[in-house]
Protein backbone atom coordinates (compact mmCIF):
# COMPACT_ATOMS: atom_id res chain seq x y z
CA UNK A 1 0.00 0.00 0.00
CA UNK A 2 2.88 2.21 1.04
CA UNK A 3 4.50 1.07 -2.26
CA UNK A 4 1.56 2.18 -4.66
CA UNK A 5 1.02 5.55 -2.57
CA UNK A 6 4.50 6.51 -3.41
CA UNK A 7 4.62 5.49 -6.87
CA UNK A 8 1.10 7.34 -7.27
CA UNK A 9 3.05 10.36 -5.66
CA UNK A 10 6.24 10.14 -7.90
CA UNK A 11 3.61 9.46 -10.87
CA UNK A 12 1.97 12.72 -10.07
CA UNK A 13 4.44 14.71 -9.81
CA UNK A 14 6.28 13.68 -13.11
CA UNK A 15 3.25 13.54 -15.11
CA UNK A 16 3.65 18.02 -14.89
CA UNK A 17 6.69 17.00 -17.28
CA UNK A 18 4.57 15.48 -19.21
CA UNK A 19 3.23 18.74 -21.59
CA UNK A 20 6.79 19.26 -21.92
CA UNK A 21 7.95 16.43 -23.39
CA UNK A 22 4.47 16.05 -25.86
CA UNK A 23 4.81 19.58 -26.86
CA UNK A 24 8.72 19.41 -27.61
CA UNK A 25 8.23 16.33 -29.28
CA UNK A 26 5.13 16.99 -31.68
CA UNK A 27 7.14 21.10 -32.01
CA UNK A 28 10.57 19.16 -33.19
CA UNK A 29 8.55 16.66 -35.06
CA UNK A 30 6.80 19.01 -36.91
CA UNK A 31 9.56 21.27 -37.65
CA UNK A 32 12.04 18.12 -38.80
CA UNK A 33 9.06 17.60 -41.24
CA UNK A 34 9.43 20.97 -43.01
CA UNK A 35 12.94 20.84 -43.10
CA UNK A 36 13.10 17.21 -43.73
CA UNK A 37 10.64 17.32 -47.11
CA UNK A 38 12.24 20.46 -48.27
CA UNK A 39 15.51 18.94 -48.03
CA UNK A 40 14.68 16.00 -49.65
CA UNK A 41 13.35 17.98 -52.40
CA UNK A 42 16.11 19.94 -52.91
CA UNK A 43 18.36 16.39 -53.22
CA UNK A 44 15.98 14.53 -55.42
CA UNK A 45 15.07 17.48 -57.54
CA UNK A 46 17.52 20.58 -57.09
CA UNK A 47 20.41 21.77 -59.35
CA UNK A 48 23.98 21.29 -58.45
CA UNK A 49 24.39 24.12 -56.05
CA UNK A 50 21.14 23.17 -54.14
CA UNK A 51 21.53 19.41 -54.16
CA UNK A 52 24.68 20.42 -52.74
CA UNK A 53 23.34 22.65 -49.70
CA UNK A 54 20.90 19.49 -48.59
CA UNK A 55 23.51 17.36 -48.61
CA UNK A 56 25.93 19.44 -46.60
CA UNK A 57 23.24 20.13 -44.19
CA UNK A 58 22.20 16.64 -43.93
CA UNK A 59 25.95 14.77 -43.62
CA UNK A 60 27.07 17.45 -40.75
CA UNK A 61 23.83 18.15 -39.11
CA UNK A 62 23.46 13.74 -38.00
CA UNK A 63 27.41 13.90 -37.46
CA UNK A 64 26.89 16.02 -34.27
CA UNK A 65 25.50 14.69 -31.72
CA UNK A 66 21.83 16.20 -31.02
CA UNK A 67 23.09 17.61 -27.80
CA UNK A 68 25.53 19.84 -29.16
CA UNK A 69 23.17 20.83 -31.39
CA UNK A 70 21.39 22.13 -29.02
CA UNK A 71 23.85 23.65 -26.99
CA UNK A 72 24.79 25.65 -30.37
CA UNK A 73 21.26 26.71 -31.33
CA UNK A 74 20.20 27.87 -27.82
CA UNK A 75 23.69 29.46 -26.45
CA UNK A 76 25.16 30.78 -30.04
CA UNK A 77 22.27 31.50 -32.11
CA UNK A 78 19.72 32.23 -29.22
CA UNK A 79 22.03 35.17 -28.40
CA UNK A 80 20.96 37.40 -31.15
CA UNK A 81 16.98 36.53 -31.41
CA UNK A 82 15.84 36.08 -27.63
CA UNK A 83 14.53 32.44 -27.58
CA UNK A 84 12.62 30.67 -24.60
CA UNK A 85 14.71 27.75 -23.68
CA UNK A 86 11.26 25.52 -24.76
CA UNK A 87 11.80 26.81 -28.21
CA UNK A 88 15.24 26.90 -28.78
CA UNK A 89 15.51 23.76 -27.33
CA UNK A 90 12.26 22.62 -29.78
CA UNK A 91 13.70 24.00 -32.90
CA UNK A 92 17.45 22.78 -32.64
CA UNK A 93 15.95 19.25 -31.92
CA UNK A 94 13.50 19.73 -34.78
CA UNK A 95 16.43 20.86 -36.86
CA UNK A 96 18.54 17.66 -35.86
CA UNK A 97 15.78 15.73 -36.41
CA UNK A 98 15.10 17.03 -39.96
CA UNK A 99 18.25 15.69 -41.32
CA UNK A 100 17.42 12.17 -40.58
CA UNK A 101 13.78 12.83 -42.05
CA UNK A 102 15.79 14.19 -45.13
CA UNK A 103 16.80 10.88 -45.65
CA UNK A 104 13.59 9.02 -45.26
CA UNK A 105 12.06 11.71 -47.64
CA UNK A 106 14.98 10.99 -50.08
CA UNK A 107 13.98 7.46 -50.32
CA UNK A 108 10.65 7.86 -50.19
CA UNK A 109 10.71 10.02 -53.35
CA UNK A 110 13.26 8.14 -55.10
CA UNK A 111 11.70 5.25 -54.85
CA UNK A 112 8.18 6.77 -56.63
CA UNK A 113 9.58 5.23 -60.55
CA UNK A 114 10.99 8.10 -62.73
CA UNK A 115 8.78 7.21 -65.28
CA UNK A 116 6.06 9.01 -63.24
CA UNK A 117 7.50 12.30 -63.26
CA UNK A 118 8.25 12.30 -67.24
CA UNK A 119 4.32 10.91 -68.16
CA UNK A 120 3.15 13.95 -65.60
CA UNK A 121 5.17 16.52 -67.28
CA UNK A 122 4.36 14.98 -70.95
CA UNK A 123 0.69 15.48 -70.13
CA UNK A 124 2.10 19.45 -69.78
CA UNK A 125 2.28 19.89 -65.30
CA UNK A 126 5.16 21.82 -64.49
CA UNK A 127 7.98 19.86 -62.26
CA UNK A 128 6.03 21.74 -59.45
CA UNK A 129 3.07 20.60 -60.23
CA UNK A 130 4.30 16.82 -60.59
CA UNK A 131 6.33 16.94 -57.72
CA UNK A 132 2.89 18.25 -55.43
CA UNK A 133 0.22 16.33 -56.81
CA UNK A 134 1.73 13.17 -58.48
CA UNK A 135 5.46 12.31 -56.51
CA UNK A 136 4.51 13.90 -53.02
CA UNK A 137 1.62 12.30 -52.14
CA UNK A 138 2.84 8.68 -52.75
CA UNK A 139 6.08 9.91 -51.25
CA UNK A 140 4.94 10.47 -48.17
CA UNK A 141 3.02 7.59 -47.38
CA UNK A 142 5.99 5.33 -48.44
CA UNK A 143 7.93 7.55 -45.83
CA UNK A 144 5.61 6.64 -43.23
CA UNK A 145 6.95 3.47 -41.80
CA UNK A 146 10.53 5.02 -40.91
CA UNK A 147 9.35 8.47 -40.23
CA UNK A 148 6.89 6.69 -37.04
CA UNK A 149 10.24 5.28 -36.30
CA UNK A 150 11.96 8.61 -36.44
CA UNK A 151 9.04 10.25 -34.70
CA UNK A 152 9.81 7.74 -31.35
CA UNK A 153 13.42 8.51 -31.57
CA UNK A 154 12.44 11.94 -31.31
CA UNK A 155 10.29 11.39 -28.38
CA UNK A 156 13.00 9.74 -26.41
CA UNK A 157 15.25 12.98 -27.37
CA UNK A 158 13.24 14.99 -26.50
CA UNK A 159 15.20 14.57 -22.16
CA UNK A 160 18.16 16.16 -24.19
CA UNK A 161 16.49 19.90 -23.90
CA UNK A 162 17.05 19.40 -19.93
CA UNK A 163 20.41 21.16 -20.98
CA UNK A 164 18.85 24.39 -21.99
CA UNK A 165 16.53 24.14 -19.02
CA UNK A 166 13.18 22.74 -20.15
CA UNK A 167 11.62 20.64 -16.94
CA UNK A 168 10.25 17.72 -19.04
CA UNK A 169 9.73 14.18 -17.82
CA UNK A 170 13.09 13.35 -16.91
CA UNK A 171 13.96 15.95 -15.46
CA UNK A 172 11.47 15.64 -13.22
CA UNK A 173 12.05 12.08 -12.61
CA UNK A 174 15.92 13.35 -11.71
CA UNK A 175 14.26 16.10 -9.01
CA UNK A 176 12.07 14.01 -7.50
CA UNK A 177 14.85 11.32 -7.19
CA UNK A 178 17.48 13.99 -5.87
CA UNK A 179 14.80 14.51 -3.09
CA UNK A 180 13.28 10.77 -1.82
CA UNK A 181 16.49 9.51 -2.75
CA UNK A 182 14.36 6.57 -4.32
CA UNK A 183 15.99 6.70 -7.77
CA UNK A 184 14.16 3.16 -9.05
CA UNK A 185 10.90 4.22 -7.79
CA UNK A 186 11.34 7.83 -9.88
CA UNK A 187 13.26 6.46 -13.30
CA UNK A 188 10.98 3.88 -12.96
CA UNK A 189 7.96 6.06 -13.24
CA UNK A 190 9.20 7.70 -15.78
CA UNK A 191 10.01 4.56 -17.82
CA UNK A 192 6.35 3.94 -17.71
CA UNK A 193 5.33 6.80 -18.71
CA UNK A 194 7.71 6.58 -22.18
CA UNK A 195 6.37 3.31 -22.79
CA UNK A 196 2.61 4.81 -22.63
CA UNK A 197 4.06 7.51 -24.93
CA UNK A 198 5.67 5.70 -27.57
CA UNK A 199 2.78 2.54 -27.42
CA UNK A 200 0.04 5.28 -28.30
CA UNK A 201 2.39 7.12 -30.96
CA UNK A 202 2.44 4.10 -32.26
CA UNK A 203 -0.85 3.41 -32.90
CA UNK A 204 -1.76 6.27 -34.23
CA UNK A 205 0.57 6.03 -36.63
CA UNK A 206 0.15 2.44 -37.63
CA UNK A 207 -3.43 3.99 -37.85
CA UNK A 208 -2.47 6.57 -40.14
CA UNK A 209 -0.40 4.07 -42.22
CA UNK A 210 -3.68 1.76 -42.40
CA UNK A 211 -5.94 4.56 -43.71
CA UNK A 212 -3.63 5.66 -46.44
CA UNK A 213 -2.47 2.67 -47.39
CA UNK A 214 -1.51 3.13 -51.49
CA UNK A 215 -4.04 0.70 -53.36
CA UNK A 216 -1.67 -0.45 -55.41
CA UNK B 1 34.42 14.88 -55.49
CA UNK B 2 37.44 16.57 -54.62
CA UNK B 3 35.72 19.79 -54.53
CA UNK B 4 32.84 17.96 -52.29
CA UNK B 5 35.52 17.22 -49.41
CA UNK B 6 36.99 20.62 -49.38
CA UNK B 7 33.48 21.78 -48.94
CA UNK B 8 32.90 19.78 -46.10
CA UNK B 9 35.93 20.54 -44.65
CA UNK B 10 35.78 24.69 -44.50
CA UNK B 11 32.21 23.66 -43.16
CA UNK B 12 33.73 22.34 -40.26
CA UNK B 13 36.04 24.84 -39.90
CA UNK B 14 33.37 27.68 -39.72
CA UNK B 15 31.08 25.64 -37.53
CA UNK B 16 34.52 25.40 -35.27
CA UNK B 17 35.08 29.11 -35.46
CA UNK B 18 31.64 30.01 -34.65
CA UNK B 19 31.84 27.38 -31.68
CA UNK B 20 35.41 28.87 -30.43
CA UNK B 21 33.54 32.64 -30.47
CA UNK B 22 31.48 31.46 -28.03
CA UNK B 23 34.33 30.50 -24.99
CA UNK B 24 36.44 33.44 -26.03
CA UNK B 25 34.26 35.72 -26.28
CA UNK B 26 33.12 36.66 -22.31
CA UNK B 27 35.17 39.95 -22.18
CA UNK B 28 34.34 41.52 -25.44
CA UNK B 29 30.22 40.18 -25.34
CA UNK B 30 30.05 41.60 -21.97
CA UNK B 31 30.53 45.07 -23.34
CA UNK B 32 27.57 44.97 -25.14
CA UNK B 33 25.37 43.49 -22.82
CA UNK B 34 25.29 44.79 -19.03
CA UNK B 35 28.63 46.77 -19.08
CA UNK B 36 27.88 50.10 -19.96
CA UNK B 37 25.38 50.32 -16.41
CA UNK B 38 22.37 48.32 -17.98
CA UNK B 39 21.83 45.24 -16.23
CA UNK B 40 20.55 46.63 -12.83
CA UNK B 41 18.09 48.98 -14.74
CA UNK B 42 17.30 46.51 -17.53
CA UNK B 43 16.32 44.34 -13.92
CA UNK B 44 14.14 47.13 -12.18
CA UNK B 45 12.67 47.74 -15.27
CA UNK B 46 11.44 44.59 -16.14
CA UNK B 47 10.67 44.20 -12.53
CA UNK B 48 11.78 40.80 -12.66
CA UNK B 49 15.23 39.22 -11.54
CA UNK B 50 16.02 35.45 -13.88
CA UNK B 51 18.25 33.23 -11.34
CA UNK B 52 19.44 30.16 -12.57
CA UNK B 53 19.73 27.09 -10.51
CA UNK B 54 20.60 23.16 -10.43
CA UNK B 55 17.38 22.13 -8.22
CA UNK B 56 18.64 18.83 -6.80
CA UNK B 57 20.76 19.77 -4.34
CA UNK B 58 18.47 19.63 -0.92
CA UNK B 59 18.63 21.68 1.62
CA UNK B 60 20.03 24.57 -1.14
CA UNK B 61 17.80 24.03 -3.55
CA UNK B 62 15.52 21.39 -4.51
CA UNK B 63 11.67 21.11 -5.86
CA UNK B 64 9.15 20.17 -2.89
CA UNK B 65 6.22 17.60 -4.19
CA UNK B 66 4.02 20.62 -5.37
CA UNK B 67 6.56 21.42 -7.84
CA UNK B 68 7.92 24.68 -5.77
CA UNK B 69 11.57 25.90 -5.31
CA UNK B 70 12.19 25.35 -1.82
CA UNK B 71 15.64 25.50 0.21
CA UNK B 72 18.05 28.35 1.82
CA UNK B 73 19.27 29.72 -1.81
CA UNK B 74 15.49 29.52 -2.72
CA UNK B 75 14.73 31.39 0.41
CA UNK B 76 17.76 34.25 0.16
CA UNK B 77 17.35 35.12 -3.05
CA UNK B 78 13.53 35.77 -2.70
CA UNK B 79 14.96 38.35 0.30
CA UNK B 80 17.12 39.56 -2.02
CA UNK B 81 14.75 39.97 -4.38
CA UNK B 82 12.48 41.63 -1.73
CA UNK B 83 14.82 44.06 -0.92
CA UNK B 84 15.79 44.56 -4.95
CA UNK B 85 11.54 45.44 -5.15
CA UNK B 86 11.82 43.15 -8.10
CA UNK B 87 9.80 39.74 -8.45
CA UNK B 88 12.22 36.44 -8.56
CA UNK B 89 12.11 33.93 -11.21
CA UNK B 90 13.63 30.66 -10.95
CA UNK B 91 15.19 28.56 -13.66
CA UNK B 92 16.33 24.98 -13.13
CA UNK B 93 18.67 23.28 -15.51
CA UNK B 94 21.87 21.25 -15.09
CA UNK B 95 24.73 22.63 -13.21
CA UNK B 96 26.72 22.83 -15.93
CA UNK B 97 25.24 25.02 -18.07
CA UNK B 98 24.40 27.64 -15.35
CA UNK B 99 27.73 29.66 -16.20
CA UNK B 100 27.30 29.23 -19.93
CA UNK B 101 23.46 30.88 -19.64
CA UNK B 102 24.81 33.20 -17.32
CA UNK B 103 27.69 34.44 -19.88
CA UNK B 104 24.71 34.32 -23.07
CA UNK B 105 22.58 36.69 -20.58
CA UNK B 106 19.74 34.04 -20.50
CA UNK B 107 19.40 34.67 -16.97
CA UNK B 108 20.67 37.44 -14.67
CA UNK B 109 22.09 35.53 -11.36
CA UNK B 110 22.71 32.48 -10.95
CA UNK B 111 22.55 30.67 -6.90
CA UNK B 112 23.47 27.02 -6.69
CA UNK B 113 25.88 26.77 -3.93
CA UNK B 114 28.29 28.14 -5.76
CA UNK B 115 31.47 28.80 -5.25
CA UNK B 116 33.46 32.09 -6.89
CA UNK B 117 36.49 29.79 -7.97
CA UNK B 118 39.68 31.54 -9.92
CA UNK B 119 38.22 29.42 -13.06
CA UNK B 120 34.29 30.68 -12.81
CA UNK B 121 35.76 34.06 -11.82
CA UNK B 122 37.16 34.90 -15.14
CA UNK B 123 34.07 33.12 -16.99
CA UNK B 124 31.66 35.62 -14.73
CA UNK B 125 31.70 37.99 -11.95
CA UNK B 126 30.86 36.79 -8.21
CA UNK B 127 28.89 38.65 -5.45
CA UNK B 128 30.92 38.81 -1.71
CA UNK B 129 29.89 35.11 -0.32
CA UNK B 130 26.27 34.67 1.58
CA UNK B 131 27.71 31.37 3.75
CA UNK B 132 31.33 30.05 3.95
CA UNK B 133 31.27 26.06 3.26
CA UNK B 134 32.80 23.26 4.58
CA UNK B 135 33.60 19.39 3.39
CA UNK B 136 32.88 16.39 3.81
CA UNK B 137 34.92 13.08 3.53
CA UNK B 138 31.78 10.39 2.88
CA UNK B 139 32.54 6.50 3.68
CA UNK B 140 29.94 3.34 3.45
CA UNK B 141 28.39 2.88 7.28
CA UNK B 142 30.71 -0.08 8.11
CA UNK B 143 33.60 2.00 6.76
CA UNK B 144 36.61 1.26 8.99
CA UNK B 145 38.44 4.43 6.58
CA UNK B 146 40.09 6.60 9.75
CA UNK B 147 40.54 10.09 7.64
CA UNK B 148 41.41 12.67 10.15
CA UNK B 149 42.96 15.37 7.46
CA UNK B 150 42.52 15.65 4.10
CA UNK B 151 45.55 14.38 2.81
CA UNK B 152 44.73 10.56 4.58
CA UNK B 153 42.51 9.96 1.27
CA UNK B 154 45.62 9.37 -0.33
CA UNK B 155 45.60 6.36 -2.56
CA UNK B 156 42.02 5.47 -1.81
CA UNK B 157 38.81 5.27 -4.47
CA UNK B 158 37.06 8.14 -3.89
CA UNK B 159 33.98 9.98 -6.23
CA UNK B 160 32.86 13.82 -6.68
CA UNK B 161 30.14 15.86 -8.73
CA UNK B 162 31.18 16.83 -12.28
CA UNK B 163 32.66 19.88 -12.13
CA UNK B 164 32.43 20.69 -8.60
CA UNK B 165 35.20 22.62 -6.63
CA UNK B 166 35.38 18.94 -4.84
CA UNK B 167 36.50 17.06 -8.05
CA UNK B 168 39.14 19.92 -8.68
CA UNK B 169 40.66 19.67 -5.34
CA UNK B 170 40.89 16.13 -5.77
CA UNK B 171 42.63 16.63 -9.14
CA UNK B 172 45.10 19.12 -8.03
CA UNK B 173 45.69 17.60 -4.49
CA UNK B 174 45.29 14.09 -4.75
CA UNK B 175 45.87 13.08 -8.82
CA UNK B 176 48.41 15.65 -9.74
CA UNK B 177 50.68 15.07 -6.87
CA UNK B 178 50.53 11.49 -7.58
CA UNK B 179 48.89 10.66 -4.36
CA UNK B 180 45.75 9.17 -6.26
CA UNK B 181 45.85 7.13 -9.30
CA UNK B 182 43.97 8.95 -12.07
CA UNK B 183 41.36 5.84 -12.66
CA UNK B 184 40.56 5.99 -8.46
CA UNK B 185 38.97 8.72 -9.23
CA UNK B 186 35.00 8.45 -10.05
CA UNK B 187 32.79 11.86 -11.74
CA UNK B 188 29.01 12.03 -11.08
CA UNK B 189 26.55 13.75 -12.44
CA UNK B 190 25.00 14.01 -9.24
CA UNK B 191 25.98 13.29 -5.63
CA UNK B 192 23.29 11.13 -4.65
CA UNK B 193 24.27 8.97 -7.58
CA UNK B 194 27.89 8.96 -5.88
CA UNK B 195 26.60 8.14 -2.52
CA UNK B 196 24.59 5.03 -3.44
CA UNK B 197 27.85 3.99 -5.31
CA UNK B 198 29.58 4.13 -2.04
CA UNK B 199 26.60 2.39 -0.65
CA UNK B 200 27.10 -0.54 -2.88
CA UNK B 201 30.69 -0.55 -2.63
CA UNK B 202 31.65 0.23 -5.91
CA UNK B 203 34.06 3.66 -4.38
CA UNK B 204 35.22 4.08 -0.67
CA UNK B 205 34.68 7.79 -0.26
CA UNK B 206 32.51 10.52 -1.77
CA UNK B 207 33.82 14.15 -1.39
CA UNK B 208 31.43 16.87 -1.01
CA UNK B 209 29.86 19.40 0.53
CA UNK B 210 29.35 19.15 3.88
CA UNK B 211 25.56 20.18 4.85
CA UNK B 212 23.84 18.35 2.47
CA UNK B 213 25.53 15.00 3.05
CA UNK B 214 24.69 15.30 6.27
CA UNK B 215 20.75 14.33 5.01
CA UNK B 216 21.85 12.46 2.73
CA UNK B 217 24.18 10.35 4.46
CA UNK B 218 21.39 10.03 6.70
CA UNK B 219 18.80 8.64 4.10
CA UNK B 220 21.43 6.35 2.53
CA UNK B 221 23.51 4.72 5.79
CA UNK B 222 26.74 6.45 5.16
CA UNK B 223 29.29 7.72 7.55
CA UNK B 224 30.73 10.73 7.57
CA UNK B 225 34.49 10.76 8.25
CA UNK B 226 35.66 14.34 8.46
CA UNK B 227 34.52 17.58 7.89
CA UNK B 228 37.13 19.75 7.03
CA UNK B 229 37.60 23.42 5.47
CA UNK B 230 39.82 22.24 2.44
CA UNK B 231 37.97 24.71 -0.11
CA UNK B 232 36.21 26.75 2.01
CA UNK B 233 38.80 29.73 1.05
CA UNK B 234 35.50 31.36 -1.33
CA UNK B 235 32.60 30.38 0.45
CA UNK B 236 28.96 30.23 -1.57
CA UNK B 237 28.53 33.26 -4.13
CA UNK B 238 26.16 34.42 -6.44
CA UNK B 239 27.24 34.32 -9.77
CA UNK B 240 26.51 37.32 -12.38
CA UNK B 241 27.53 38.47 -16.08
CA UNK B 242 30.87 39.81 -16.11
CA UNK B 243 31.47 43.03 -15.80
CA UNK B 244 28.17 44.45 -14.29
CA UNK B 245 29.24 46.36 -12.06
CA UNK B 246 26.40 48.11 -10.84
CA UNK B 247 24.44 44.99 -9.89
CA UNK B 248 27.44 43.62 -8.17
CA UNK B 249 27.40 46.86 -6.20
CA UNK B 250 23.79 46.89 -4.94
CA UNK B 251 23.70 42.57 -4.35
CA UNK B 252 26.96 43.19 -1.87
CA UNK B 253 25.09 45.90 -0.16
CA UNK B 254 21.66 43.81 0.33
CA UNK B 255 24.11 40.60 1.10
CA UNK B 256 25.63 42.35 3.73
CA UNK B 257 22.63 43.78 4.92
CA UNK B 258 20.81 40.50 5.10
CA UNK B 259 23.93 39.15 7.23
CA UNK B 260 24.17 42.03 9.13
CA UNK B 261 20.24 42.13 10.25
CA UNK B 262 20.37 38.02 11.09
CA UNK B 263 17.94 37.53 7.82
CA UNK B 264 20.66 34.64 7.00
CA UNK B 265 21.02 33.44 9.86
CA UNK B 266 17.76 32.78 10.10
CA UNK B 267 16.79 31.51 6.82
CA UNK B 268 19.95 28.56 7.90
CA UNK B 269 18.05 27.77 10.56
CA UNK B 270 14.81 27.18 8.56
CA UNK B 271 16.11 25.10 6.33
CA UNK B 272 18.10 22.62 9.00
CA UNK B 273 21.70 24.12 7.85
CA UNK B 274 23.80 24.26 11.02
Amino acid sequence: MDFLQDLIATLSFILQGLWVTIGVTLLALTVGLVFGVAMAMLRVYGNRFLRQVATVYSVIVRAVPVIVIIFILYFVIARFVNLSPFLAGSLALGFASGAYQTEIFRGAFQAVPPGQMVAARAIGMSRLQAIQSIILPQAVRLALPAWGNEATLVLKDSTLVFVVGVPEIFRRAQQISARTLEPFMAFGAALLLYLILTMIATQILQWIERRYRLQM
Amino acid sequence: MKKQVVAYLLLVVALLALSACTTVQPTGQSADAPAEGGLLAEIQAAGKLVVGTSADYAPYESIDADGNFVGFDMDLIRAVGEKLGVEVEIQDMPFDSLIASVQEGKIDAVIAAMQATAERDQQVDFTIPYRMTKDAFVGAGDSTLVIEKPEDAAGISIGAQTGTVQEGWIQTALVDTGLTAADQVFSYERADQAALDVANGRIQLLLMDAEPSIALADETGLKILLITELTAEGGKSIAIPDGASDLKAELDRIIQELLDDGTVQQIQEANGLP
